[in-house]
């Protein structure tokens, strides 16, 4: 007994990852001072931090991207440094892709590639890529700890201290998540910073997560993804707006949600001061929000609507006025906004009453996805909000009144909205017989079709022809049904019998403007709580600086 | 921030069109260097009677593309990438530093002889507007006849489709495709069924000629007519320079690629400005511009400026 012990003590070591982790930084001690990887001589020390075959998590999310980091990556010399498997939540830079075409990374994981999705295609399909998965956010997350656990994390962090503290300011995002995987590990996690700074506004990741930082030569690059301009709300949106908050907000009580980020979203949030406020309803919906600081939201929470917040990530120009108030977005000691994305995922999936977001394409069944054939675009943050989580036990008016049967075990259910118009630019039909997901399927050999929202999860679609209750529906005959009479004269809506209508209004399965006391001559623009970005700055009392591109005086 | 040089094809003609480039030395040299190949004078192409003639357009095209390409270099504006529909791809070509400017004039003009040669009547090409790629073709199967062959050409933007082909094939797929909702759908004027199957022996005998012309590894990248892929290698764009005639021109995807890989100005060369007016559409974050449309210093002016910003 006591032999075979030893035996298998001197079998193996425990510490091999941490062994290896520390040859890694041996192998750079002359090029670096302390944790700091001076700016000049971040690839050759990539070059030796890094090995191939590492899994290498990079971050790219779709507001903050670690642009010198990646930068430096794609030009290391791909005969040091070859077939990394890349980890990205959004693959969004042309460098992003230049790893593969120079053969530095072979294999990707990943949630989001909207800006390369035809190159990322191409490049599946001339064998430049393999691909792992496309995953929603929540479950690429996920897999950070278990399968996909990565040996070196790239990130990006506003400031940064000599003990590789790091300040993330408004844009945390998922920057946490990704450094614990590696980090608890004995991966190396490698931070760019815009500065370097002596004390610090606050710390959002310890020091000792960190392994290196480095200054970068320009600060990240950060897109304001989530700013809408009002001006090009139009008035069937807010007609949609004006259905969604009576036909279902007020209807179900909805009182915690998400918004997508299209002009119909923008919409309701606009609507709130003015329609809503004009139906009593303030107090009553819409109170907790899983939401990035839109500046569409800034006339609810100015006419006391909104009683809290948290955000997946910052949005450019909002600095200010989350800072200023704290009573409604969650903020650090210094003021400023506390992200992250992981958490508000989860929130977004499990917390929340109601998702409503928007779709390209949907199909008889209610699935929806927003893939072009020859494109792969994966998900943005829809697929975990646009879900009703099976396992969930609290309970909530919204959640309750989506039950739909007596049985003493009966559940709720999360509300899934989806709200589009039935035709989009362009002429194209969103009601499909088939979704182009199935092409997409066949042409890249995925194991399942990208589809974004599955028809079984979706509780209520919203056109301009009214709303369906698909979650009333109680067989696939009469989901079908419902569908198609909201379905305008796409393909699916001309299946459509005219004469079911009435009694599909009669059983409630669907609802005209009429039958929710909406007149369509008044939606108008008028309605509208800022009609401008101007607007929303005056609504602000100037706190909200908008970038210029969407200053038009 | 990078920099793309659009160089377009058949149909941006219009008469006098190299009279109009930019002044200067640049454009003289390719004036003088035109008319000492082709053993006569290059004006004699952009008449408009001479325009009626496919050589002439390709041969006026050409040179209109590389003259205002050269006053963009001596200027010190160089793209990151290029690109050309259909024969403009010869001028990106020769931007690309792939070709000399005289072997690519020898190729456009036995290319526009031979596109003449070939079906001489009855074939053409239409447009459809307003209907998707997955639509259109499916009507062009359901009504595909041997005797009048038609076929999808050209993705210049997701809805707008050509068809190339005989003219009573196109005639009923405008038709059918007009009574199922294209918001239009009407005969190009055009006389040669390029950019389907029915040209490919002039891709052959195009092929056979280019082998004959010295290729060289391109200084920038080349994005491709027919695979929409940017191309790096000699020998892959000389097969895309003689298979473009009768292939399908993924405008739209090539000019995606350009977008996707970081370009955020597009300046389309002379004469017209059909190639910009899609890239605006397509790419509204980007900046479009053509020499045409806003003048050729002020061309300058904004990619001197672009530079500065990055």
């Amino acid at each position: 007994m006591e032999t075979m012990e030893q035996a298998v003590h001197q079998k193996r070591s425990w510490t091999t990852r941490l062994d290896a982790k520390k040859k890694r930084i041996d192998s750079v001690k002359g090029l670096v001072n302390g944790r700091v990887i001076p700016t000049d001589r971040i690839v050759e020390v990539m070059e030796k931090l890094i090995r191939p075959g590492d899994r290498v998590v990079l971050e790219g999310n779709n507001q903050k991207q670690a642009s010198f980091l990646s930068g430096a990556l794609a030009q290391t010399n791909p005969k040091n440094l070859f077939d990394l498997h890349m980890i990205m939540s959004s693959i969004s830079r042309p460098e992003h892709l230049d790893l593969f075409e120079r053969g530095i990374a072979n294999k990707v994981d990943f949630a989001y590639a909207g800006p390369q999705s035809l190159r990322i295609a191409q490049m599946l399909e001339d064998g430049k890529l393999t691909m792992g998965e496309i995953h929603t956010y929540v479950e690429l997350y996920g897999r950070l700890f278990v399968d996909l656990i990565p040996s070196v994390a790239l990130v990006a962090a506003d400031k940064a201290d000599r003990q590789g503290n790091l300040y993330t300011g408004p844009n945390t995002e998922e920057t946490p998540t990704l450094v614990e995987a590696a980090a608890f590990r004995d991966g190396i996690v490698i931070a760019q910073v815009n500065e370097l700074a002596d004390e610090l506004p606050r710390v959002d990741i310890p020091g000792s997560w960190i392994d290196y930082i480095v200054v970068a030569d320009e600060p990240y690059e950060l897109e304001p993804l989530f700013t809408r301009d009002p001006r090009h709300i139009t008035d069937i949106q807010i007609l949609q707006a004006m259905m969604v908050i009576r036909g279902i907000y007020e209807k179900h009580e909805v009182q915690s949600l998400n918004h997508g980020i299209g002009y119909n979203t923008a919409a309701i949030e606009l609507l709130l001061p003015t329609y809503g406020e004009s139906l009593g309803l303030k107090g009553k919906i819409c109170k907790h929000w899983a939401l990035n600081p839109h500046p569409t939201l800034i006339p609810a929470i100015e006419s006391g609507w909104v009683d809290s917040v948290h955000c997946f990530g910052g949005e450019v120009g909002m600095e200010k006025y989350v800072a200023s108030r704290r009573d409604v977005f969650f903020t650090g000691r210094d003021g400023s906004l506390r992200s992250n994305r992981t958490l508000c995922q989860m929130a977004g999936q499990y917390a929340v009453d109601l998702f409503i977001g928007s779709t390209l394409q949907m199909d008889q069944d209610g699935n929806s996805s927003t893939v072009t054939r020859g494109r792969l675009a994966g998900y943005g943050g829809a697929p975990n909000m646009g879900h009703n989580p099976g396992g969930r036990r609290h309970s909530t008016p919204a959640w309750l009144n989506m039950m739909s049967s007596n049985d003493s075990l009966a559940r709720g259910k999360k509300l899934v909205v989806q709200v589009v118009e039935t035709f989009q630019a362009g002429n194209k039909p969103v009601f499909v017989e088939s979704l182009d997901a199935i092409d997409v399927k066949k042409d890249t050999g995925l194991a399942t079709a990208p589809v974004m929202i599955y028809g079984d999860d979706v509780t209520h679609i919203v056109t301009e022809e009214g709303i369906a209750y698909l979650y009333k529906t109680d067989s696939m005959e009469k989901r079908r049904e419902a569908v198609a009479a909201v379905a305008g004269v796409t393909p699916v809506g001309l299946g459509h019998i005219s004469k079911k209508t009435e009694s599909l209004r009669r059983e409630g399965l669907i609802a005209l403007p009429e039958d929710l006391n909406i007149r369509r001559t008044d939606a108008k623009r008028s309605l509208l709580a800022a009609k401008s970005v101007e607007e929303i700055v005056q609504w602000s009392d100037g706190l909200y600086e908008p970038p210029a591109k969407f200053r038009s005086w | 921030m990078k920099i793309s040089f659009l160089f377009p094809g058949q149909g941006s003609q219009k008469p006098g069109m190299l009279t109009d480039l930019p002044a200067g030395d640049p454009v003289h040299k390719v004036i003088a260097s035109a008319n000492e190949t082709l053993n006569e004078s290059v004006y004699k192409h952009h008449s408009k009677e001479a325009l009626y003639s496919t050589k002439s357009v390709q041969i006026s095209m050409l040179t209109a593309g590389v003259g205002a390409f050269k006053s963009f270099e001596a200027a010190g504006v160089n793209p990151d990438f290029v690109a050309g529909h259909s024969v403009g791809a010869f001028g990106a070509a020769v931007a690309a530093g792939v070709i000399d400017y005289r072997d690519a004039l020898k190729a456009v003009r036995f290319r526009g002889e031979l596109m003449e040669r070939i079906y001489p009547r009855g074939y053409g090409m239409g447009v459809v507007l307003g209907m998707d790629e997955n639509m259109l073709k499916s009507i062009v199967r359901q009504y595909y006849e041997e005797t009048n062959p038609v076929f999808i050409s050209n993705k210049n933007a997701p809805d707008q489709i050509t068809l190339s082909g005989a003219l009573p094939g196109i005639q009923r797929i405008l038709d059918v495709a007009r009574q199922n909702g294209a918001r239009c759908a009407s005969f190009l004027n055009v006389s040669t069924p390029s950019h389907c199957p029915l040209l490919s022996s002039v891709s052959e005998e195009l092929f056979e000629m280019l082998r004959d012309i010295p290729f060289y590894r391109p200084l920038i990248p080349y994005a491709g007519n027919r695979g929409a892929r940017l191309l790096f290698d000699p020998v892959d764009i000389r097969q895309d320079l003689a298979e473009s005639v009768s292939s399908a021109v993924q405008w739209h995807d090539a000019s995606t690629i350009l977008y996707e890989n970081g370009t955020r100005l597009f300046i389309e060369m002379p004469s017209g400005n059909v190639l910009s007016r899609l890239a605006a559409k397509a790419f509204p974050e980007a900046r479009v511009i053509s020499v045409a449309e806003n003048g050729f210093d002020d061309c300058v002016f904004i990619a001197r400026r672009e530079r500065l910003k990055s």
